[in-house]
């Protein structure tokens, strides 16, 4: 402290005092109230809360036109960075995807000619169908459509164990595939048991397992392409014919003779 | 001619089902244990008595009590293979009643009661195991070490033919 000085406000001081409180009180106590709002939690929250959620609201409403381009770069430039990566996660299931998307708009094509064939006469085509026995729609789309028997089992139904089969190509063991193929049917029946129904069809991708059941044995013929509802129902009048004609004879019996059921089966659905 | 044979495998779950099928189709063993979904087949032919047998297995996911399998899993068996894991005993209690459950809904089947897991005790425990079980064990097997395995499945084959 200097010399001369004291602790006693000078009356000017006093009055210079005064005069402030006089002027800033309203402001000053208007400080108060804001430092209040700010450093009280729900106070804040009670004023700022309404402007958040009007700006959500806002943001909900315009979000695509206020930042559609910064997003647009930003998916694209993150893209760029990992296209490999993505075509590699992707690719599987996308041929997958396509195949079975073909199969099945080749299916509804098929019967959609079929349905407008119907409706239409042509004499030659009606002809040909006529002396070959084959459908017109059938004819019509027979190079463009293709479904190929790719394999037949004979398979005793309760044990799975195989009485015959043929196949145009080399697939895993006939023997494994009879007793999975009974292990899934039979599974499949216990689990949804309605009415004592069978598994009639296993769809893989573009590739179908048909079966038809009878009392003691089963058929189970893998096709792959596409089949129409009236090549399916061919197919069964086809088995049909196979077990009353050849399977009587053997009546579902796992013996020597299902070399030559085997060869009977080939002629009747690889071959033809 | 090949005379083809189907045969279960089941048992309580976590007993060596798969273990033993992998070891006797295979030859392999894995430590992972890895729970059985539904069914797997395979198939081993065995050449018994001069004669050639094509054993078609089914290695059935474990289940507490056999009347809890699927029972069309067992029809048209020649031979079941009946699991136990002579380490825990809790896989030999309802033995009786499996047996009995598995001998009537395959009248004339072969029904094999099969002690696995010989690897994990000594002489004295089995046979103290063997004391405990109410019913006679058939042949006490290890898949991992593979003892007993191939000659369980052989001894099956012999009676089947």
């Amino acid at each position: 402290m200097f010399m001369g000085q004291t602790n006693y406000k000078s009356e000017d001081d006093f009055a210079l005092e005064r005069l402030q409180d006089i002027l800033l009180r309203e402001d000053r106590s208007e400080l108060d109230e804001l430092r209040s709002i700010l450093y009280e939690k729900e106070k804040l929250s009670k004023k700022v809360s309404p402007i958040i959620r009007e700006h959500l609201e806002f943001l909900k409403e315009n979000f695509s036109s206020e930042y559609e381009s910064i997003i647009n770069e930003l998916i694209d430039k993150k893209l760029k960075q990992s296209e490999q990566e993505l075509l590699d996660a992707i690719y599987p299931s996308l041929g997958k995807m396509i195949s079975k998307y073909v199969t099945l708009q080749m299916s509804t094509l098929k019967e959609s000619i079929e349905n407008s064939v119907k409706s239409k006469f042509s004499f030659g085509r009606s002809m040909k169908s006529f002396f070959t026995g084959v459908k017109e729609s059938e004819l019509i789309i027979k190079d463009a459509v293709v479904s190929t028997i790719e394999e037949v089992y004979v398979i005793q139904r309760d044990s799975g164990l195989l009485i015959a089969n043929a196949s145009n190509k080399n697939s895993m063991d006939q023997d494994v595939v009879a007793g999975m193929l009974t292990a899934i049917k039979s599974f499949v029946e216990d689990a949804f048991n309605k009415d004592s129904q069978d598994l009639e069809m296993i769809e893989y991708g573009s590739y179908k397992i048909i079966i038809q059941s009878y009392y003691s044995f089963y058929i189970a013929i893998a096709v792959s392409g596409a089949v129409s509802a009236s090549e399916r129902g061919g197919l069964a009048i086809r088995l049909d014919a196979f077990a009353d004609t050849q399977m009587k004879q053997f009546k579902g019996k796992i013996d020597s003779s299902g070399e030559e059921l085997s060869i009977l089966l080939g002629e009747a659905f690889i071959d033809s | 001619m090949t005379i083809s044979k189907k045969v279960i495998l089941t048992g309580s779950f976590g007993v060596g089902k798969t273990s033993l099928f992998n070891q006797f189709i295979h030859q392999k063993f894995s430590d992972k244990y890895l729970t059985t979904i539904g069914v797997k087949v395979n198939k081993k032919s065995l050449k018994v008595n001069d004669e050639e047998i094509s054993l078609l297995v089914w290695d059935i996911a474990g289940e507490v009590t056999q009347d809890k399998v699927p029972t069309s899993y067992f029809l048209g068996a020649s031979g079941v293979v009946y699991v136990i894991d002579l380490s825990r005993p809790l896989t030999f209690e309802g033995i009786k009643t499996d047996i009995e459950y598995l001998k009537k809904l395959l009248p004339g089947g072969i029904v094999k009661v099969v002690g696995n897991k010989k690897d994990l005790l000594t002489e004295d425990e089995i046979e103290e195991a063997r004391a405990q079980i109410k019913l006679p064990i058939d042949i006490v097997t290890s898949a991992k070490t593979g003892e007993n395995v191939t000659a369980l499945f052989t001894n099956l084959a012999e009676e089947l033919l």
